[in-house]
């Protein structure tokens, strides 16, 4: 028998190009959650990490650097590598971890810092991130492997690269109202068609952009979330997934099978169908991303998913609002953090803290989050504590 | 339970497959045990686990299933030119590959289904593609 899991405090920096060091943005957030929750960090008894990119601000080995900044030098810390899908993979195993029993009370930190590299090296780390012998090493870039992705799903859907650029629209709006969003701006769908090429069909606004960034939350046991007196959020339902490392090796391109399987974990473990979520946050890396996740996790039937975001349906107002935070196209990608950065708008948002991007009487709320184009993938289901 | 291969027993399987590029060909394995063809880098079969395999060597020829053009390349690319990095299906199986295609410019000149083959394993570009 699992113990109830929960969200007892969020933070995080804002996103965008940020010159403190990796270490200092993560300790920002990480106090940011600890004064979020109204704990003391003697209170934590473990530290989940997620990063991918800290040898290039000279630091590995990162979970012991930053347990012993916050004062708990005997607490131990792991850091955990999934590509862009880091944080939600590190949230899955501190979540693991605390309905063991193992622990009562541990921090969930996703941190990244990579704008110093510049865009030519920022490029290359990311390509590492695929399958490099098939995928980087014969010149594919992030933008590439999911331009190769949209080329696929247009012949097969016959949408639009308009389609495409409603889904930055929408994301665009809804960052606006995010004072933590890397790129505020309102954006036309004339704005998206007209930005430079970046990997084709894909010009510049369908990409999220690269952004430094932290962003942790406290995670506990259902006692101890109780005992506080705080509001908090119930982590309802869980789920991992795996699909071929490379593009290649997926029979239906335009389908992420870890998306699939993941949601169909945490829809079960919750007892609910996709009709039942509120809102939700989705890995909206390029433009394409978020069509082909919100069918993927059931929220529009295969191919229709480019026109339910036409028709408005997935707007801050619309039947199923998706990524009212701006998601990564908007608020940003700081790729160690993002999968958390997901958790801190579903708790500011459940907790009555999201201010002007208020999903309306929103209840249950879903994340997902995946790794490179999809190779690995988390979904999580919370709902907000009676 | 090797057969058919020209390679040494020295070489990795990816080593095998690089060089069967050099031929103009895809290095596969076909499953022993249930007959599921796979690409010679892979270990195991991801249908029945098996490690019993008949290695042989595929006409690198196929169809484009997709591209892209990239206007940023990732190092060591940036002598590339304009190329279109392409996932092609191999002619006669399911089987599909990556590779680099160079001198492509715009996609009007790559519809989906433009027939493609290995030319060969470049030193720093990968699986070197050419259009038939």
């Amino acid at each position: 028998m699992l113990n109830k899991v929960c969200v007892l405090g969020a933070g995080s920096t804002k996103y965008g190009r940020l010159n403190e060091g990796i270490i200092e943005i993560a300790l920002d957030a990480s106090i940011d959650a600890i004064n979020s929750a109204g704990i003391a960090p003697k209170d934590i008894q473990a530290g989940y990490i997620s990063n991918v990119f800290g040898v290039s601000d000279k630091q590995v080995h990162m979970a012991p650097v930053i347990m012993s900044n916050l004062g708990l030098p005997g607490v131990p810390g792991l850091t955990i590598e999934s590509a862009c899908g880091s944080g939600s993979i590190m949230f899955r195993e501190a979540y693991a971890n605390i309905a063991a029993g193992f622990y009562d009370c541990v921090l969930g930190l996703g941190v990244e810092k990579i704008t110093h590299t510049g865009t030519i090296q920022s490029t290359t780390l990311f390509s590492y991130c695929s399958d490099f012998f098939y995928e980087g090493g014969n010149g594919a870039s992030f933008p590439g492997l999911f331009a190769s992705i949209a080329r696929a799903y247009m012949a097969k859907y016959k949408a639009s690269e308009e389609d495409l650029a409603s889904v930055a629209v929408k994301n665009h709006e809804n960052g606006i109202l995010n004072p933590k969003a890397h790129v505020r701006k309102k954006i036309t769908i004339d704005d998206v068609l007209k930005s430079p090429m970046v990997a084709s069909p894909l010009k510049l606004y369908d990409c999220c952009p690269f952004s430094d960034g932290a962003s942790a939350v406290i995670l506990c046991n259902e006692d101890f979330a109780k005992k506080s007196g705080r509001p908090f959020v119930e982590v309802i339902g869980s789920g991992r997934g795996a699909s071929s490392a490379a593009v290649q090796g997926r029979d239906d391109i335009t389908t992420i099978p870890s998306t699939v399987a993941a949601a169909t974990q945490a829809y079960k473990m919750a007892g609910i169908t996709p009709k039942d979520i509120d809102f939700a946050e989705v890995h909206d890396c390029f433009t394409i991303a978020e069509i082909i996740d919100i069918e993927d996790l059931g929220f529009f039937k295969k191919g229709t998913g480019a026109n339910a975001v036409r028709e408005g349906s997935t707007s801050r107002t619309g039947e199923i609002p998706i990524n009212p935070s701006g998601g990564l196209k908007s608020k940003g990608h700081p790729i160690g953090a993002t999968g958390i950065g997901q958790v801190v708008e579903v708790f500011e948002q459940l907790t009555g803290k999201a201010d002007q991007r208020t999903v309306r009487d929103a209840e249950i709320a879903l994340t997902h989050n995946f790794g490179a184009t999809g190779a690995s993938a988390a979904v999580h289901i919370f709902k907000r504590a009676e | 339970m090797e057969s058919k291969a020209k390679t040494g027993p020295q070489e990795s399987p990816r080593e095998k497959f690089i060089m069967a590029a050099r031929r103009k060909k895809i290095l596969a394995k076909k499953c022993s045990v249930c007959k599921h063809l796979m690409l010679a880098t892979e270990y195991c079969c991801e249908k029945c686990s098996s490690r019993e395999y008949e290695t042989l060597e595929l006409e690198g020829t196929g169809k484009v299933l997709t591209y892209t053009i990239q206007a940023v390349a990732p190092e060591g690319f940036e002598d590339a030119g304009s190329y279109a990095w392409v996932v092609f299906s191999i002619d006669g199986t399911d089987l599909r590959v990556s590779g680099f295609l160079p001198g492509v410019i715009s996609p009007s000149t790559l519809p989906i289904g433009s027939r493609v083959m290995v030319s060969d394993y470049h030193p720093t570009h990968g699986l070197l593609l050419q259009k038939v």
